[in-house]
Parts: C-alpha cells; structure tokens; sequence
C-alpha cells in the first residue's frame, strides 16, 4: 500500500494511470492544469507508455480522447469547466456515439470563480448530455472515482464526466493508492455507424442512449457513495453531494445524528434513495457546490412540494460563491466562532490584486495601445481577451474594454466594426489565438474588415502557469500570412521602451489602412523564461521527428 | 487534537513550499491533514494563501471555519493582517516585517505596525534581511517558519528534514541557506519568548525582536540579560516604537542595549 500527498487533481490524474490509462488531452486553464500537468511529468519521468499533449483547445483535446476510445483504449481529456463549452460539440455528439476505451472527462468547475468568468456548473452539463457524472468529495474518492470512471464508461459504453472543484482541486491530503492495471489493446469499436452520426445512424445511436439510461441510473441507485443513512421516522433530512458533504460534517459534527442523509457522488441522480429519504424525513435540506441542481430536480422549481425543501433556491443556502461550513452552520442556525477582534484594521488592510510582473512584455504593448488611441479617440473602446493581458483592464493601463471567453476579441472587433466603429481595435494573446482566434481572423479576412488586431506574442501561455504555446516565433506570421492577411499588413514590433518611437510610428501606418491588419508584439514573457526554453527544445525536437507513432514511447 | 493554520504572502513568495514542509513534517508526525491552497490568477503578484488544517483524528472540511485558527504565517506585514477573522482570539501571527508595496495605496508603515503590534501574541521577524544574510533572499518564508516552528504539534526537526528534502534538488547551498533562515526565525522567536518569561511586556518584545539581525544559533546569554535590563526601564515602550521606526537592524551585542537612549 502506497501513500502520497497528492492535490485533488494530482489525485485524479493517478487514478486515470493506475486505471490503464493509454493517453491523455487536456488544454490548460485553473483549477484543471494540474491533471495533465501530473501526467505529462509522471509520463516523462518514469517513461509511461501514455500519449497525449496540450492541444490546441479542449474542443480538439476532446476530439483525440475520443479517436483514441474509438480504438479501445482509454482516455482522459481534462479542462475546466468553461473548457467544455468549448468542447460540447463533439462532447454532446460522443454521449449519443457512446465510449468504446473508456473516456472520461475531468472537468473542475470554480465556484467564487477565483479564476474564471463564470460559476456553471458541470453536472448540467452531464445532465444535458444524459451521461453518467462523479462527483468525488475528497482526495481519496477523487483518485477512486477517477479509476472507477474509467471501467464504468466501458461497461456502460458511455463517457464519464468526473466534476471537480476549485478547493478540491487545489488541496492537499495523503491518498492511499492502488494497483496499476495494465492498458487495453488496441481494437476498433465494432459498430463505426455509432460514430458516423448521419440521421439514420444517429437516430439508432441516440436510441442506444436512452436505452442505456435504466442502467446508468442503476450504477447511480446502488453506488456506494450515494450512501443514504436513515436515522429515524420523520427527522429532518438533508442531501449533501460533493465537496459540501466534507464542509456539511465539520459543520453539524455530531448533530449530523439528528438528520436522515443521502449522499450524492454520482448523478443521474438516484431518484429512488431520493423518494426513500423523502418518505422517512420531514422536509428537506439541500446541499450542494455550485447551481440548485439536485434542488431542482427534487422540488422541480418549488411548484410541486409534498414536504418543505430547502436549498439554494429557498435562500436558506447562498446561491452564488463556493459553500464552507460557517456558511452551513447558518442554514442550520448553529453558532459561528469568534474570531480575533483587532482595532483599526479596515484603515491599514487594501487590496492587493494581481498584476503584470514587472518588465511584462504586455505593459509596453498597452502603452503603445493607450498612445494611438488618445491621437484617435480616446473614448475608443478596445476588445481584449482572456490571458495574463487581461490584466490591462485594471490600473495603471485601463488599455481593455471586454474579456468574455476565450477568442472573443477578435468577433467582437468585426463587430463593433460592423456596428460603425472605424478602426476597430482588439487584443489577443498567442495562446488564445492559436485556441480559438484564428477561426475569426479568417473572418476578417474574408471582408478584409478594418479591425485592427494587436497578438500580444509572449511565448507562451503565461496566464495559467507556463504551458507551451501552439505557434509562436516566426510561424505565428506564417501563419496569420496563410489565413490570408495580407503580408504587407503583417508588422512584427519588440515591444521595450527604448523602441516605442519605432513601434509607434508602425501601428500609425497600419491605422492608416483602411483594412485588416495584424500587429504581432513580440517579447518573450519574463516570469516564464525557463519553460519558454524547455517547451522550444521540446517543440524543435517533435518537429523534426518523423517516423512511427503507433510504437513511440510518447517521449520521442 | 486540532491545529489549524494560514499561510499567506503575495504571489511569488514561497507560501506553497512552507506548506510543503508542515505537509510532510505532519505526515511523518502520524497526523491527518488537509491542505487548500491558491493558484491562478492571484498568483501574479496578488494576495496568495494556503492552509494547513492538522488534526489527530480525520479530518472533514479542507477549509477553516472562522475563529479556528492557531496561527497565522505570512511573509507580508499587511497579508498577516487580511485572514485575521479566521484566527482564534488566543491566536498567534508569525510574520516577515518588511513591506511589499507592489500596489496602489499601501498603507503607512507606522499606521500597519500599530494594528500589527496590538495584537495579543505576535512574532515578526526582519525576515527579509535574514534571509540575505543566510544566503538565499527568498528564504523569508522559512525564516517565519521558523519563527513559528516551536509553536506547531510536532518536533522541529521534522520540520527541517522535511526543508532539507525540499531543497535537495536545488544543491547543498541552497539546503544549507535555507536551513540558516529557519533557525535564524527560531533564534528570534526563543528570543522574544525569553523576553517575553523575564517580564518585558509583550508588545515591546516584539518590536525589538523585528529588528534584531539574529544568527543561526540561540542569541547569547549576555544579550539576552542586557536587552532584558533595557527594556524593564520605564522608557522601553518609547525606545522600542523608535528602534521599530528607524528600521536598521541592531547586531546582536550585549553592549548595544544599555548605549540606546
Ligand atoms: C475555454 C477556456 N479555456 C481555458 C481558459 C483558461 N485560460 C485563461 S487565460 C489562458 C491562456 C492565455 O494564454 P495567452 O493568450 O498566450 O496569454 P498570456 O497569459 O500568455 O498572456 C487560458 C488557457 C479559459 N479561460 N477558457
Ligand atoms: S507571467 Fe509573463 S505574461 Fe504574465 S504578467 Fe508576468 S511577465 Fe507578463
């Protein structure tokens, strides 16, 4: 028996490895990258026979996971929770499809949203897709459910979505491991009509996935870890799922007696312990991380309620932000602690919110950017992107005006262009070009839109802690000049302040232009100066092999 | 048994390997842990934190509950400041006493030390300048460690075997700098303790203790006894507000104390 302390999303990924895992996918983004991040590095230190990289975006990530269950191995693809927006085409399609390997999908949602835009909540969209959905709350169950994931996909032939948390994600505790099972081999998915999904095909397909729906909802009503404890006739009972059950224990200690519990760690939900619980308790208490999801189910939206259920939507749970047990102990009108009482400290306690490092490359761009756009309008509004540049929104810059998702700038830009503003500006990163700006680029291209488009090129995807860019260097022009933008309008500037002049005078004649232009701001993130180097001499050496991928160690 | 802590700094300072050493030290200890901590956004230069949640019997939320917890470690005077609802009203704050002004409207410094060194039992070292001294700059989150050390549920040493492992890759001397900078934090810690048993009051032990330039060792007999006559005179408070305000760091001599006026 092996110990180790692992991070919430270390312990998912050793559950994916010592599940057989044959390779993985993942595009990088808090509080998922650790995932991958462990098993590229466990894959690299001890020569793992596993596959897979950082793709070029979760869609595509997705889309290899599944190439790769289609040919009876299993897969892990990984993002966060906006990640599968992103990826919910061939995610929706590959629940009617179903798994052959098994595929699970590692999906960390981030309620208080520490890093994200948005607090949506994954179960959802497992829901929506009518697949199976783990929800470990735990270290221990994260690795457990992880491993288990993987063979119920296959029994099932339905992909697995495993939902994780921010605080689950990013803490640690010590995980007892287990046997490592060895990978499947290689072996087509029999029926390739499940995977051609043109209507006749997919009317068969999406048949199969309702018919599998009883015994998905069978794996969910006899799992172990949706657990109902029946203490007594007509006690108040509460359903607790995910992370909440740990907060909702620390919260009631032992008053957690006085209560009939269900657990919820895997959905569908089990409708069955559901009915069970309700018919032995008295009313209702639900808690759970994220949307009223289970609250809606039960009280389908408070309209048809035999006994009292509470939650979320009742407002005796708060609905946004991520749940602690001081929050639980209100629901359950239980004293909060004391803290220590400090005279004066609102006077001497700021905020103190991130920023760009210090000689970010990003800063002299946002200067160059503030500059023209005084000499133009200074009430112009720019389009900006999501990456560490999006901290150009804030003071000192102010140099942005929106950050939505991921390769937005750009459509917003045709936009705005559309709607009249003449030239249009936008900023993006290299990574989120290569992510999902380029499609909109070819946009412009294709009308030869006035916007004017500023690639913050830093080397690197900075933003969530260093992974590779797709293209960066010289073929990021090679390839902005082959969507079809015009070479002349292609400029390149080292964004430092001794070439401000310089850099100014450029972007002058390509506001100039009645057209599209693209302005790549390139210099290398300072922060990041040792992985920028490690992923170039790994990206040169991928690049010059060629030769046999089926018998590659994966470390070629 | 429960012993809760906060670990906090701004992105950069190394608050996720002090949380390393207390992991490991605990599960050598035979102790359950839980630790959460910050990465993403916050991490490019914005207020970080992590905590360390130990307890005898398994534990259940990764989170403290307001009021729980025993301490607060930080590497930045106004950090140590931001999680206090969270800490016990017996709690104790270890902290670097050097200023990190990466931001608009820092406080005033003298206005910052008043609040910090009101609290009823705090430690704040010159972690800054030790952890030069000892040879590695951004060892300041051990020099706190350090400070700290004697108060947490386990031997100090297996806070420094586990420091040592931490360290190893990086080579001997980094090892060897770090270890410096913890026990420099344990010198001052005893130290403000010593103070703290022969009667000086709290409050002016621990502004005199921010600014001496303490060693690898436990401080001198001698100085400790001279400090200790200094600062029973009447005038103490007054020189320790004006030894805390002129921010050099006074050398560790048994003649010192009785020459400040
Ligand atoms: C769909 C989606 N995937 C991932 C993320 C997480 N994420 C935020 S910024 C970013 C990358 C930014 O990289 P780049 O554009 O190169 O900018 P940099 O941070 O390097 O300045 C990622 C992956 C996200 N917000 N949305
Ligand atoms: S990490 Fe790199 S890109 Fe991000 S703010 Fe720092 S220097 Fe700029």
């Amino acid at each position: 028996m092996t110990q180790e302390i692992l991070l919430g999303d270390e312990a998912v990924a050793r559950g994916a490895i010592d599940a057989g895992l044959s390779a993985a996918y993942a595009y990088p983004g808090t509080p998922s990258t650790e995932i991958f991040e462990t098993i590229h590095s466990l894959t690299k230190q001890h020569h793992l026979p596993i596959r897979g990289f950082w793709s070029t975006n979760e869609k595509v990530a997705l889309e290899e996971a599944i190439g790769v269950s289609y040919c009876g191995k299993r897969a892990m693809v990984s993002m966060k929770h906006v990640g599968l927006n992103v990826a919910a085409d061939p995610f929706m399609n590959v629940a009617v499809a179903g798994a052959w390997g098994g595929l699970v999908l590692a999906v960390a949602d981030d309620p208080s949203m520490h890093s994200s835009q948005n607090e949506q909540d994954s179960r959802s969209f497992a829901d929506f897709a009518q697949v199976l959905c783990v929800e470990p709350a735990d270290q221990q169950e994260a690795y457990e459910l992880a491993r288990e994931a993987f063979e119920v996909s296959e029994r099932l032939r339905v992909p697995v979505v495993l939902r994780l948390v921010t605080r689950l994600a990013h803490s640690r505790a010590l995980v007892t491991l287990g046997e490592r099972r060895t990978q499947n081999e290689l072996r087509y998915v029999e029926d390739d009509g499940l995977y051609t999904l043109i209507p006749s095909n997919a009317r068969r397909a999406y048949a199969g996935l309702i018919d599998k729906q009883p015994a998905l909802q069978k794996f969910s009503e006899e799992h172990r870890l949706n657990a109902l404890t029946i203490r007594g006739e007509g006690k108040p009972g509460i359903i607790v799922s995910g992370i909440a059950w740990t907060y909702l224990r620390e919260a009631l200690g032992p008053k957690l007696d006085d209560f009939n519990v269900l657990r919820v760690s895997v959905y569908p939900l089990p409708v069955g312990k559901v009915r069970e619980l309700l018919d032995h308790s008295s009313e209702l208490m639900i808690v759970e991380e994220g949307y009223p999801f289970i609250e809606r189910f039960v009280s389908a939206l408070g309209l048809f309620r035999e006994k009292p259920v509470k939650g979320k939507l009742t407002g005796h749970v708060p609905r946004i932000g991520e749940l602690n047990p001081d929050l639980l102990r209100k629901t359950f009108g239980l004293p909060v602690k004391t803290s220590l009482a400090v005279a004066g400290l609102e006077d001497v306690l700021m905020a103190r919110p991130p920023r760009l490092c210090d000689a970010c490359p990003h800063g002299d761009s946002y200067n160059l950017i503030n500059e023209v756009r005084r000499e133009l309008d200074s009430s112009m509004r720019v389009m900006g992107d999501i990456g560490c540049y999006a901290l150009g929104y804030s003071k000192p810059y102010q140099a942005i005006n929106s950050c939505l998702c991921m390769g937005s700038s750009i459509g917003m830009a045709i936009g705005a262009a559309h709607a009249g503003i003449s030239p249009s500006l936008c900023v993006i990163g290299d990574g989120t070009f290569t992510h999902t700006g380029m499609n909109a680029l070819l946009d412009a291209v294709i009308e030869n839109t006035n916007i004017k488009v500023f690639i913050l090129d830093n080397s690197i995807v900075a933003m969530t802690g260093g992974q590779p860019t797709t293209m960066s260097d010289a073929h990021l022009e090679e390839l902005v000049a082959g969507l079809g933008v015009k070479k002349a309008h292609v400029r390149t500037i080292t964004p430092v302040p001794q070439k401000h002049a310089e850099n100014l005078a450029i972007v002058r004649e390509e506001l100039a232009y009645q057209g599209l232009s693209v302005i790549i701001a390139r210099r290398a993130c300072v922060r990041y100066v040792k992985e920028i180097k490690e992923h170039k001499r790994e990206r040169d050496a991928a690049h010059a092999h060629e030769g046999d991928c089926a018998n590659c160690s994966g470390n070629c | 048994m429960t012993f809760d802590l906060v670990l906090c700094g701004v992105g950069g300072q190394g608050v996720l390997s002090t949380a390393y050493v207390i992991d490991h030290a605990a599960v050598d200890a035979g102790l359950h842990f839980k630790q959460p901590e910050i990465h993403g956004m916050s991490q490019r230069g914005g207020a970080v934190s992590a905590q360390v949640r130990l307890g005898s019997a398994p534990i259940a939320s990764d989170l403290i509950s307001t009021g729980e917890a025993k301490a607060v470690l930080s590497v930045e005077p106004m950090e140590s400041l931001r999680y206090l609802s969270l800490l016990s009203s017996d709690g104790w704050v270890f902290t670097d006493v050097t200023p990190l002004k990466n931001m608009a409207g820092y406080p005033d410094t003298a206005k910052l030390y008043d609040v910090l060194f009101s609290l009823p039992h705090v430690v704040a070292v010159n972690a800054t300048k030790l952890a030069a001294k000892a040879g590695a700059s951004k060892a300041q989150n051990m020099v706190v460690l350090g400070a700290a050390a004697s108060h947490l549920p386990f031997p100090v040493e297996l806070l420094e075997k586990h420091l040592r492992a931490l360290f190893q890759v990086k080579g001997e001397h980094v090892v060897t700098a770090n270890l410096k900078a913890f026990r420099m934090g344990l010198a001052a810690s005893a130290f403000g303790a010593a103070l703290i048993a022969r009667g000086v009051s709290a409050p002016i032990a621990a502004r005199v203790v921010a600014r001496l330039d303490f060693d690898a060792t436990p401080v001198a007999e001698d100085v400790l006894n001279a400090w200790v006559e200094r600062l029973l005179r009447s005038d103490a408070e007054a020189l320790s507000k004006r030894v805390l305000a002129a921010g050099d760091s006074l050398p560790l001599e048994a003649q010192l104390p009785a020459k400040l006026a």
